[in-house]
C-alpha cells in the first residue's frame, strides 16, 4: 500500500519552496509530485516521496497541515498508448478517482499511475478482478 | 425649497420648545412600556416633572443591549392591537432587536423620509428606484414610503440582479437611485461593460448613498462615475431606520430632524457632553414615536456636530459622516454585523473553532468580508473535496447569520496571531479614512 504525503499550501511565492527545502534537509528525496489547486488561492501538494512517514513527521513537527493518504500505483509502460491502455483496464473496472499522476522509472520502460480514490479500498477490490494488482511498494518509493 | 418649511427652518428657541414639549410627551409614552416603567422606578426619573429638552441628560441611558435584554415586547407601549408593523435586526444571536410600530409612527417616518428625499432635490416628477433590500430591512420600506409620500413614482427594485436594475433604468427613465455605495461601483462597472453611456444613455439626476461606511473620496469617485450628486444618507432601526439625518444640496453635512429626535455627542468614558465640533458618541432619543419611544440610546456611532448654520437655511444640527465605533460592530455591504454573530456559526463547526480571524477589505471597490480559516493536521486528509465543502459550510452559515457572504479563505496552520485571551478578531482594511 502507498502513501502519498498531502500537504495543504496557500498560493503564495516561497511557499511550495518551503516544503522542498525542508525534505531536501532532513535527506527525502521526491519521487514524483502533483499540485491540486481551486480557484481560493490554495490548494494541496501531493508528494510521493522514499519516505513517507519521516517526511510527515518532519512537516507535522514544522506545522504544516499534513496527511498521509493511501493511494494506488500502477504499473504501466513509457510507450505509445501506455496511459491508455492502463485507463481501459481502469474503466473496465468500474473506478473512479479524484485525482492521477505518474512518474516514469526507465525512458522506453517502465512508469506508474499514482490514483487518488475517494474509496481507495473498494476500488483496489475493483482492480483486484481484472487482475490489476497494485505496484510494490519499493518500486514505488525507489528503496 | 423645503419639504415643510416651518418646521425645517425653526429658530432654535421655538425647536426646543418643540422638543420639550415632544419630550415630555415621549416620556409619559415610555413610562406605559414595562422596561421604563423599571428604569425610571431605578433611576427615580419623575417623568411629569420634567419640562426642558436640556433636562435630558439627567435621564438613563439605554443601550443595545437593554433593547435585545426585552424582547420582545419589553419596550412596547401599547396593546399589540395598536402597532401595524415591525422591523428587526439581522441575525439570531443575542435575541435581535425589534421595534414596533403604530400607525402614527409610520406616518412620522415617511415624512421624516420625504423631507430627506425633497432636501436632495427629489420632487413628485421624479422615478425613484430603491436598490435596497426589503423586508425586515428598514432601508427597503424606509426609502418606499418616503418616496410614495413625496409623490414620486417608485420603483421598489430590492437588491442585486444588476441585469435588471439596468433594464429597469432604461425602461422608465429612473431618474434617482437609493444603493450602497459600494454596489454603485459595480453597477457603473457593469453599465459600461454593455457599452451604455451611463451619462447620456440613462436619465439618473441624483443618488442617495448610506447604510455603508463610506470616505468622501470613495463619494467623490462615485459622483464622478455617474456624473451626478450623491447624498449621504443615516439612520438605524432603533431611531426608525433611513430618514434620522440627511445631507441637502449642499452636502455639508447630515442634517438630523430635530423635532423628531434629539441628538446628543457624548464622551463615551466619561458619558459627559462633549463641545460642538468635537467627535463622540451619537445619543439619540424619539421624539415622534408612539410604539416603542427609545430615550438617550446609546448608537455607538462616532461622530461630531458641524458647527455654524448650514447654506440651505434649514436650522436643524448637522453632523458629519459616522468615522467609527465604539463597540466591535462592523458595517459591509449594508449589514450590521457583530464579531460574536460570527464566532456563533463557527463555533458550531469544529474543524474551525476558534481558529478564524474576520478581515474587512477593499476588493475592487466593494467591501468584502473575508473569514480566514487555518487548515489544521487534526482534520486535514489531504482531499480538496472535504476543504471544498467546509468553504460551503461557512459560507451557508455565516450567510444565513449576518446576510453578508463572506469571502472564505483557508489558510496555512500557524497563519493566524495566536488567541491569548481576548483575541482580536477583526482587521479592518479597507481604505475607510
Amino acid at each position: 500500500m502507498a502513501y502519498q504525503v498531502s500537504i495543504f499550501l496557500e498560493n503564495k511565492i516561497g511557499h511550495l519552496r518551503k516544503i522542498t527545502t525542508l525534505l531536501a534537509e532532513n535527506q527525502i528525496n521526491i519521487r514524483t509530485m502533483n499540485l491540486t489547486h481551486t480557484s481560493n488561492d490554495w490548494g494541496v501538494l501531493n508528494l510521493i516521496v522514499d519516505f513517507p512517514d519521516k517526511a510527515h513527521q518532519v512537516l507535522n513537527s514544522q506545522n504544516f497541515s499534513v496527511a498521509l493518504r493511501e493511494v494506488i500505483a500502477l504499473e504501466m509502460d513509457d510507450h505509445l498508448g501506455g496511459l491508455d491502455n492502463l485507463l481501459g483496464k481502469v474503466e473496465a473496472a468500474g473506478v473512479n478517482f479524484t485525482n492521477a499522476y505518474s512518474r516514469i522509472l526507465k525512458a522506453g520502460g517502465e512508469a506508474f499511475l499514482i490514483l487518488d480514490s475517494a474509496d481507495t479500498e473498494q476500488a483496489r477490490e475493483k482492480l483486484k478482478k481484472l487482475a490489476l494488482v497494485p505496484l510494490d511498494d519499493e518500486i514505488v518509493y525507489g528503496k | 425649497m423645503f419639504w415643510e418649511r416651518n418646521i425645517e427652518t425653526l429658530e432654535k428657541d421655538q425647536l426646543q420648545a418643540l422638543q420639550s414639549e415632544r419630550l415630555v410627551r415621549t416620556l409619559n409614552q415610555a413610562v406605559q412600556s414595562p422596561f421604563y416603567k423599571k428604569i425610571f422606578k431605578e433611576y427615580q426619573v419623575d417623568p411629569t416633572k420634567v419640562k426642558h429638552c436640556g433636562e435630558i441628560k439627567n435621564l438613563p441611558f439605554t443601550t443595545k443591549q437593554d433593547l435585545r435584554d426585552n424582547v420582545p415586547y419589553g419596550l412596547l407601549t401599547l396593546d399589540q392591537k395598536e402597532v401595524i408593523r415591525l422591523h428587526c435586526s439581522s441575525g439570531t444571536t443575542g435575541n435581535p432587536i425589534v421595534v414596533f410600530h403604530t400607525r402614527h409612527d409610520i406616518d412620522s417616518w415617511s415624512n421624516l423620509m420625504a423631507r430627506s428625499l425633497f432636501a436632495t432635490g427629489v420632487r413628485d416628477t421624479d422615478v425613484f428606484q430603491n436598490i435596497c433590500g426589503y423586508g425586515l430591512f428598514t432601508g427597503g420600506l424606509g426609502f418606499q414610503y418616503g418616496c410614495e409620500t413625496l409623490g414620486c413614482l417608485s420603483i421598489p427594485a430590492g437588491a442585486g440582479n444588476t441585469a435588471r436594475q439596468v433594464k429597469l433604468m432604461q425602461d422608465y427613465g429612473t431618474t434617482a437611485i437609493h444603493a450602497i455605495p459600494s454596489y454603485l461601483n459595480r453597477l457603473h462597472d457593469f453599465i459600461t461593460a454593455k457599452g451604455i453611456d451611463v451619462q447620456k444613455d440613462l436619465k439618473i439626476k441624483r443618488m442617495i448613498i448610506g447604510a455603508e461606511p463610506h470616505t468622501e473620496e470613495q463619494r467623490i469617485r462615485i459622483q464622478e462615475m455617474f456624473g451626478v450628486k450623491a447624498y449621504n444618507s443615516y439612520g438605524l432601526t432603533e431611531m426608525n431606520g433611513p430618514g434620522v439625518a440627511f445631507e441637502c444640496e449642499y452636502q455639508c453635512g447630515l442634517h438630523v430632524w430635530e423635532d423628531a429626535y434629539i441628538v446628543e455627542i457624548i464622551d463615551p468614558k466619561t458619558f459627559e457632553p462633549v463641545p460642538d465640533g468635537e467627535i463622540g458618541e451619537l445619543v439619540m432619543t424619539t421624539l415622534d414615536r408612539q410604539g416603542v419611544p427609545i430615550i438617550r440610546f446609546r448608537t455607538r456611532d462616532l461622530t461630531r456636530i458641524i458647527p455654524g448654520k448650514c447654506d440651505c437655511g434649514r436650522t436643524h444640527k448637522r453632523i458629519d459622516r459616522i468615522t467609527g465605533r465604539t463597540d466591535d460592530m462592523f458595517i459591509v455591504k449594508g449589514c450590521n454585523v457583530f464579531p460574536m454573530q460570527i464566532e456563533a456559526v463557527l463555533l458550531q463547526i469544529p474543524e474551525v473553532a476558534n481558529n478564524y480571524m474576520i478581515k474587512l477589505e477593499t476588493i475592487n471597490d466593494n467591501s468584502e468580508m473575508i473569514i480566514e480559516v487555518e487548515v489544521l493536521s487534526n482534520w486535514f486528509r489531504g482531499d480538496i473535496a472535504r476543504l471544498d465543502s467546509l468553504k460551503k459550510q461557512i459560507e451557508h452559515g455565516i450567510r444565513n447569520e449576518v446576510l453578508v457572504k463572506p469571502i472564505i479563505r483557508m489558510v496555512e496552520a500557524g497563519s493566524l496571531p495566536v488567541s491569548e485571551g481576548k483575541a482580536v478578531r477583526v482587521q479592518d482594511l479597507r481604505n475607510l479614512n
